[in-house]
């Protein structure tokens, strides 16, 4: 119950993306860094229910997100500052603000527990979006699996980049490594707080899209797409999505 | 660029251009007919594992961009420099705009 699999896909899946979508999908419903299982469950059935939200209707089609109040429509499993995280970054998150960010990071979440949500509600994204786009049926949430979160969180710390503290780039060690090889756009810092989080996410990203390697090596196409096909379909859900970076 | 910006790509060069900016938009959209006749005609132009390879691009930027958007990650300062003509031409710094709440 709660797996993915491509076998029966109704278009070729290349390999990597067999083999790595599943294991993402199952770390939903295993214990993480700083979100027990039963948690990261519930983060997955919320940003599935945020489609019928009218309050999430509403502040879209206001000038201000800001500016209507009301509650959410949800599934009663999580407190309401996570449920308003969850379906802000689903319905809305190109007008996300840091004065948000610090108001619900001050009174509801951690930071670290907000990273790992973050990292959930993506990878739910993600891996619907690829079931949806190849007419494959999403996958039931995972079974939550039982023991304690494991915390972890890089001792080097970069405050100042972003909203979420990020593994300092300045310093060089094993983490900085893992995530900083090559080339390291401001986007590989965003999720290294929680550093299970990042390796899951990179993990997708690295197979639906393409590696760094492979996205700067411009005289090999890795894909059934070339690169230019890659980042006009890339451009263009960024431009629907509004978000400028 | 206006093809990222809702031209439809015809005069960008790109082989099949219209075609993956359809099936771009309709992957990350709520219209279930449109989104299936944007599948069968990638499948139709480009086969199965083009779907699939599009289908994928679409899903991680739909993902990346909420990565990006609720982390605050800023972009970088060289880029910043390179694209400023660019962003302030097609209106790319009026994104995610929201007046003072």
């Amino acid at each position: 119950m709660g797996s993915l699999s491509f076998d029966a896909a109704p278009v070729p899946v290349r390999d990597d993306i067999a083999a790595a979508l599943p294991r993402v999908w199952a770390r939903i419903g295993e214990p993480g860094s700083w979100l027990t299982a039963e948690q990261r469950v519930a983060i997955a059935a919320e940003a599935r229910n945020v489609a019928g939200c009218t309050l999430c209707e509403d502040r879209k089609a206001a000038v201000s997100p800001y500016a209507i109040t009301g509650e959410h429509s949800h599934l009663g499993a999580l407190p309401a500052v996570w449920v308003d995280v969850i379906h802000r970054v689903i319905s809305d998150p190109s007008r996300l603000t840091e004065r948000w960010f610090r108001e619900v990071t001050d009174g509801g979440i951690s930071v670290e527990e907000y990273v790992e949500l973050i990292g959930v509600v993506v990878s739910v994204v993600g891996i619907d979006t690829y079931c949806l786009g190849i007419d494959q049926a999403a996958p039931a949430i995972p079974a939550p699996k039982p023991g304690a979160p494991s915390p972890d969180k890089p001792d080097q710390l970069n405050a100042e980049l972003a909203w979420v503290p990020t593994l300092d780039a300045d310093v060089d060690g094993p983490l900085q490594q893992e995530f900083y090889a090559g080339a390291p756009a401001n986007i590989r810092r965003a999720l290294t707080l929680v550093p299970a989080t990042a390796r899951s996410f990179w993990e997708m990203a690295n197979t639906l899209y393409m590696n760094g390697a492979q996205m700067r090596d411009f005289g090999t196409e890795y894909r059934a797409i070339s690169h230019a096909q890659i980042e006009m379909i890339a451009g263009r859900v960024s431009a629907l999505n509004q978000c400028v970076y | 660029m206006n093809a990222l910006l809702g031209q439809n790509g015809d005069e960008s060069g790109i082989p099949n251009a219209g075609i993956l900016i359809e099936f771009a938009e309709a992957a990350v959209g709520a219209d279930s007919p449109r989104l299936d006749a944007a599948r069968a005609a990638v499948i139709e132009a480009m086969g199965g594992a083009a779907l699939s390879d599009a289908a994928g691009v679409a899903a991680l930027f739909n993902a990346i961009d909420r990565v990006a958007d609720s982390t605050g990650i800023p972009l970088e300062e060289e880029k910043a420099e390179l694209t400023a003509d660019m962003r302030d031409q097609l209106g790319i710094n009026e994104f995610g705009a929201v007046p003072e709440a």
